[in-house]
């Protein structure tokens, strides 16, 4: 499935615009997220007295997409005894329909009557063309008023990842063995050399296990984790299985030859 | 007060001692007295033994306190109306002090999508 949304072809943008009302309205920020079809948006506003969280996704049927949106809201509803803020969560999500480069108006704070005056609202436009081979996703997003506190970003889970490995003992390192795993497919066979011995292990990707939190799964917190699983040949029993995001950072695994495995996650390159 | 037994008269002296009895009550026991010595004899002793105490305790004249008289539909208003005010009062110092965040509907305060 996954795998078939980010097939080259389609490429799907969130084009959104933060305006706050006024006479004349004036916008607050603009940005862009792009990716593959199935690309999420996450969404963050934050006020002195609100926080919203919010991730979109799209799920499109012919002309028309159905636009879901995950939010999480806290709100200042006043002090403790204590005088520690006091806040109030929130998880609900929304949805509507909607036909491709419509208009849909997002009102982060609701629409009802706020002491503090009406809060700003979030124009977002979906747009899909065609993009031969382009599965990166890609974000734009300009902040015009400095003071507020917004961001976007691109929510992509990984239908691939680059894995780097390498045999640790003592001061010692094997040379890089870069290999490109895609996830939940088959495991395969790696041979690393340190000193002259070979080590050979198996190597498999899956996704981790599901969110623990509420906000983790909702927002898709660990979109872009992913978990190399390691045994031996001939064994059953795992050696161990390594999660991670795919950010460059190298993770451990000892290995009961008294070798210790390291695993650099990071994104594919461009194809 | 015909069939009042002579236990119910004393009894009545001595509500009459302590300023309990009503005016038609008075009335009554002063009729009876006027036929019944055994019990004029039983108010003088009262009133004797009162005096003494009196003068025993320091006051040289007897005298009387009457106790406040709280009749049952009294009480009854004024617990409805204590429960009543405890209500309104509980109810608007929680609305006012009690759990914060009061004011409009969840719905309120929810995010909305809506397409142009």
């Amino acid at each position: 499935m996954i795998a078939a949304l980010q097939g080259p072809g389609t490429r799907l943008t969130y084009r959104i615009r933060v305006i706050e009302p006024a006479v004349t309205p004036r916008v607050l920020a603009s940005g862009a997220v792009s990716g593959p079809l199935d690309s999420d948006m996450r969404l963050t506003l934050r006020t002195d007295t609100a926080e919203v969280e919010a991730l979109f996704q799209v799920t499109a049927f012919g002309d028309t997409v159905t636009v879901t949106g995950e939010f999480l809201t806290r709100r200042l509803v006043g002090r403790s005894r204590r005088d520690l803020p006091l806040w109030e969560e929130d998880t609900y999500r929304r949805l509507v329909r909607m036909a491709w480069s419509d208009t849909a108006r997002i009102y982060p704070f609701g629409t009802g009557k706020r002491p503090q005056g009406r809060s700003p609202w979030v124009e977002l436009i979906l747009e899909r063309h065609f993009a031969g081979g382009e599965a990166r996703a890609a974000e734009r997003f300009e902040l015009l008023d400095s003071t507020r506190d917004l961001s976007i970003e691109a929510v992509v889970r990984p239908r691939r990842a680059r894995i780097i490995l390498n045999l640790v003992r003592g001061d010692t390192v094997s040379g890089p063995r870069p290999m490109d795993l895609v996830l939940e497919e088959p495991a395969r066979v790696v041979q690393l050399v340190l000193k002259g011995r070979a080590t050979t292990l198996i190597v498999s990707l899956s996704r981790p296990d599901p969110a623990r939190s509420a906000r983790a799964g909702a927002l898709a917190l660990d979109a872009d984790v992913v978990c190399l699983r390691v045994s031996q040949p001939a064994v059953l029993q795992p050696l161990g299985t390594i999660c991670g995001r795919l950010n460059n950072i190298a993770r451990q695994l000892p290995l009961p030859t008294g070798d210790t495995l390291a695993a650099t996650f990071a994104w594919p390159g461009p194809r | 007060m015909a069939d009042t037994t002579h236990e119910q008269w004393l009894a009545q002296i001595d509500a009459e001692l302590d300023g309990e009895l009503s005016l038609v009550e008075r009335a009554a026991l002063a009729k009876h007295l006027a036929t019944c010595g055994h019990c004029a004899g039983a108010r003088a002793s009262h009133l004797e033994v009162r005096v003494a105490l009196a003068r025993s305790a320091g006051n040289p004249h007897a005298f009387v306190l009457p106790r406040p008289a709280i009749r049952a539909g009294t009480l009854a208003l004024w617990l409805v109306v204590a429960l009543a005010a405890g209500l309104v009062g509980g109810w608007f110092a929680s609305h006012r002090w009690g759990a914060p965040g009061g004011g409009g509907t969840v719905e309120d305060t929810r995010g909305t999508i809506v397409v142009q």
